[in-house]
């Protein structure tokens, strides 16, 4: 008996196909990770087994038994949970708050020693014991009364663990888990899936990482198109050949980028002492300082939250700052519009693609030209050159090969690889002689990263300024000639890019400074 | 392939309510106890196949085109300029001051600058939201709304006191000088303010289709934090679209008075009035210029149709009142289905009923 099976599974929407005769058993107690790119359909199947989506054909069952979820209540109390990659919990409440939170333990009042009737009031101490209980069992680390607020990141995630835990279920769902953690919290949770595996857990993981698939997982499945294409045993395999399952082809994993001394190359961007604070009067910048050379890419690293968001709103002109300067070319541009910057060579590639950089209800060729429509050659007294813009839009797909059902359509139609594609074309082809980039791959298929850092080491080869923030360590090792680390809105230390060693980075991320 | 979609999908969007409102009109049409085909025949007959009675409607459909475009423009940026009706009002009554008090210019000029004066006095008045929203962030849809009841005592106090016609029986204003009045065509009701709304009609549907000022107002109306990524500034678009909606409200009340009313009075603007007349049409049009344009010619028929059923028929023209409802009710579940999706879940409903049904049995 496995402990969920899905037999043909198929979930279509309209005539769009997001799974189809999916059949995956997975067995009682393993690690089972199903990798596959973004959009290749595993959230939807994730999403079905947790009752969040009603599949549209084929059968799921769950213990043997056949199921059919109505909400993701249905799938709780048939024993499955799911830890999703944005944390849903109150801040200001405690751990064990978080944890009970929907499921309140009450004070008792006995009649005579008998069991009495349950009152509204909240019995804290009992709740208390309870989740110390729980977090004791499974060795975690956590202290019940702590303010979620308070804690990291991964001890965040391990809430939302407990969470699911404490309502009983045997399969734990687990969607992008490691996206927001650091290398080392990364090891903790992974840690964390042996323990869980021992107490005789059943774990899906769903990711993208191949190097946390290696590491701890029994089973691998690869989905691709919304189909299963392979399933292998963890040891019986090897990342290079997961990843040509995924992709369908030979995927060079590390870049390439040849080696160069910027030593004596000019400087083209230069931020001294920026500060910012947020709407809410805290300081999220402070006292950033650094320089970039012709030809050069610089890399922020840092865990999410400290402030990188802030500053590429920032220097893109979102967001304004209190202090300091920022200045291109020795011309002092520090504040300015985002039109003004785009117009004096700066090109952007925002954080949130569907937020900043792209109008998802506009069609692919009015997507290309924003930001840069005041061009004279696409807009001549107020009036825009359709033919022109139409042609732009042509050349701009072809070059940057962006894969489109049709050239009218709205960029909703498009998978998050060719979305990005839009912005790198638009950003990357107005010659800027800076770059702002942030989060260039996140969400983005294999073989669209491949293509971004390709582009992105062409812009340097051609001699242009490049500032890179990422989440993704491996980007940011992999590309930047120098990196820095941000921590708490400030900057804790700098690295050569070249044998940066995660080990090290992520000690600085986590706000011990180089020493 | 999909492009023909979304015009089929956009005609049933339009011609579901028009055909319902007119089915549920006819119902009560021959619950009265007359007949709902003839009744209708005499509507279309005398307001769109007879010359005179197309160019009474084309002449009623000229203020409503340009309060439909005034709505649509800032529809599209996602602004809700509920205002219209006040900044139309309050430009025919300026307009028609300007009217009365100049006297002794050549018609054309004096025309002119009645008509300048009432876009300037919508603009102006559009201005209070602009700034409000624009830089202080204030809920632009409440503040016009209420600027509304502010227009309605103005004008009020100011036909009732300084401006009041002394020789007319009810509140009044002086009539306007013949020089500033627009003189009829073709011995019908038509005047040159229709071809002035035609004007103003070609003008937006350029700014629509293919100006960058209307890239920009899609853009914000669909996704401001990407317009304000992009370089366009937001706030001063916002600015921008709010005076051009001023404006053109101004010019349909001016060209409202100068070419129909010739003076104003309390009810200048009909019943539900010009502004209101205009989002519903804007809405049938679905912020298109040219289904803005059918939309306003279609409910101006309408009205100059209803005028005539009366006559010929022992159906009242208040007929017309409920065709209006119905389609504001009909026009309304296209909302309802955008935003929740209500066909789907009828569809989910239905089909769960049927098959508890077939089980039954």
């Amino acid at each position: 008996m496995y402990a969920i099976e899905a037999v043909n599974l198929t979930k279509k929407y309209g005539d769009f196909v997001a799974n189809e005769d999916i059949n995956i058993s997975i067995e009682q107690g393993e690690i089972t990770a199903i990798v596959g790119e973004n959009g290749a359909g595993k959230t939807t199947l994730m999403n079905m087994f947790f009752g969040l989506q009603r599949p549209t054909g084929g059968e799921l069952k769950v213990q043997g038994k056949e199921v059919s979820f109505n909400s993701s209540l249905d799938a709780i109390n048939c024993g499955l949970g799911m830890v999703h990659q944005h944390f849903k919990l109150v801040p200001s409440l405690t751990v064990f708050e978080n944890i009970l939170l929907g499921a309140e333990l009450k004070k008792n009042f006995g009649i005579f020693g008998k069991a009495g009737f349950k009152s509204p009031i909240i019995d804290r101490s009992l709740e208390r014991k309870t989740v110390q209980k729980l977090i004791d069992d499974y060795k975690f680390e956590l202290n019940s009364e702590d303010i979620v607020d308070s804690i990291s990141i991964g001890a965040k995630q391990r809430v939302e663990i407990l969470k699911m835990l404490y309502r009983n279920v045997d399969i734990l769902i687990f969607d992008e888990p490691t996206a927001v953690l650091t290398p080392q919290e990364v090891d903790e949770l992974l840690a964390s899936f042996k323990e869980l595996k021992n107490q005789g857990k059943t774990i899906i993981l769903i990711t993208h990482k191949l190097r946390e698939v290696m590491e701890v997982s029994d089973k691998v499945v690869v989905i691709k198109r919304g189909r299963v294409v392979g399933t292998r045993n963890t040891k019986d395999t090897d990342a290079a050949e997961l990843a040509r399952l995924m992709v369908g082809r030979e995927v060079i994993l590390n870049v390439n980028k040849e080696d160069r001394d910027t030593s004596r190359s000019k400087v083209v961007y230069s931020v001294k002492n920026l500060s910012t604070v947020n709407n809410f009067g805290k300081k999220v910048l402070d006292d950033i300082s650094f320089d970039i050379k012709e030809g050069e890419i610089l890399g922020v690293a840092g865990v999410e939250g400290n402030g990188q968001s802030e500053l590429v709103r920032v220097l893109s002109g979102l967001m304004e700052s209190t202090g300091g300067s920022v200045s291109l070319h020795n011309q002092d541009i520090t504040n300015w519009w985002p039109g003004e910057l785009r117009a004096s060579g700066v090109g952007i590639v925002p954080e949130d693609r569907y937020a900043q950089g792209l109008c998802k209800d506009m069609t692919i060729s009015d997507n290309l030209i924003a930001g840069y429509h005041n061009n004279p050659c696409l807009c001549k007294n107020g009036l825009l050159m359709k033919k022109e813009i139409e042609k732009q839009g042509d050349r701009l797909i072809e070059k940057y090969d962006i894969r489109i059902a049709e050239r009218n359509g709205n960029v909703s139609q498009l998978s998050g690889g060719n979305a990005q594609k839009i912005i790198v074309a638009r950003e990357f082809d107005s010659d800027p002689k800076l770059l702002l980039v942030s989060q260039p791959t996140r969400g983005v298929d294999i073989g669209s990263i491949e293509f971004i850092h390709r582009k992105i080491l062409e812009l340097r080869a051609a001699g242009k300024a490049i500032l890179l923030v990422s989440s993704e360590l491996s980007e940011i090792m992999n590309l930047s000639d120098r990196i820095i680390v941000m921590y708490k809105g400030k900057i804790v230390g700098e690295l050569p890019g070249k044998n940066a060693g995660s080990e090290r980075l992520g000690l600085m991320m986590a706000g011990l400074p180089a020493e | 392939m999909k492009k023909r979609d979304t015009i089929l999908r956009s005609i049933y969007n339009v011609l579901f309510p028009v055909i319902g409102a007119l089915f549920l009109g006819g119902i009560v049409i021959a619950a009265i106890g007359e007949n709902p085909f003839t009744t209708y025949a005499i509507m279309i007959q005398k307001s769109l196949l007879s010359g005179g009675g197309l160019l009474k409607t084309l002449h009623f459909a000229a203020p409503l085109i340009l309060t439909g475009l005034a709505i649509a423009i800032t529809f599209k940026a996602n602004i809700f300029n509920m205002g219209v009706e006040g900044q139309a009002v309050l430009g025919a009554f300026f307009a028609g001051v300007v009217g009365f008090t100049v006297k002794g210019l050549p018609p054309v000029l004096h025309i002119g600058l009645c008509v300048l004066t009432g876009m300037v006095v919508g603009m102006l008045f559009a201005l209070i939201p602009a700034v409000l929203k624009a830089y202080f962030n204030v809920n632009e849809m409440v503040v016009t709304l209420m600027l509304n009841y502010v227009v309605v005592e103005i004008v009020k106090f100011l036909s009732q006191g300084v401006f009041k016609d002394p020789g007319s029986g009810y509140v009044s204003t002086y009539p306007i000088a013949d020089s500033a009045m627009f003189k009829k065509l073709f011995n019908s009701d038509l005047t040159a303010f229709f071809f002035i709304a035609l004007i103003v009609f070609g003008l937006m549907y350029v700014v629509f289709k293919y100006s960058k000022l209307g890239y920009e107002v899609t853009a914000i109306g669909k996704n401001p934090e990407f317009s304000e990524a992009t370089g366009m500034k937001v706030s001063r678009k916002i600015m921008t679209i709010m005076l051009i909606s001023g404006a053109i409200s101004g010019l349909a009340g001016a060209g409202f008075l100068m070419s129909e009313k010739f003076r104003f009075t309390l009810d200048f603007s009909g019943s539900p009035g010009l502004g209101w007349d205009g989002m519903l049409i804007a809405l049938l049009g679905s912020h298109n210029p040219v289904g803005i344009l059918i939309a306003a010619i279609f409910y101006s028929a309408l009205k100059t149709g209803s005028d005539y059923i009366s006559v010929f028929t022992n159906v009242p023209k208040d007929i017309v009142g409920v065709i209006q409802g119905m389609l504001i009710l009909l026009l309304s579940v296209k909302f309802l289905n955008r935003n929740f999706n209500l066909a789907d879940r009828l569809k989910a409903i239905w089909k769960k009923a049927g098959s508890k049904g077939r089980k039954a049995l």
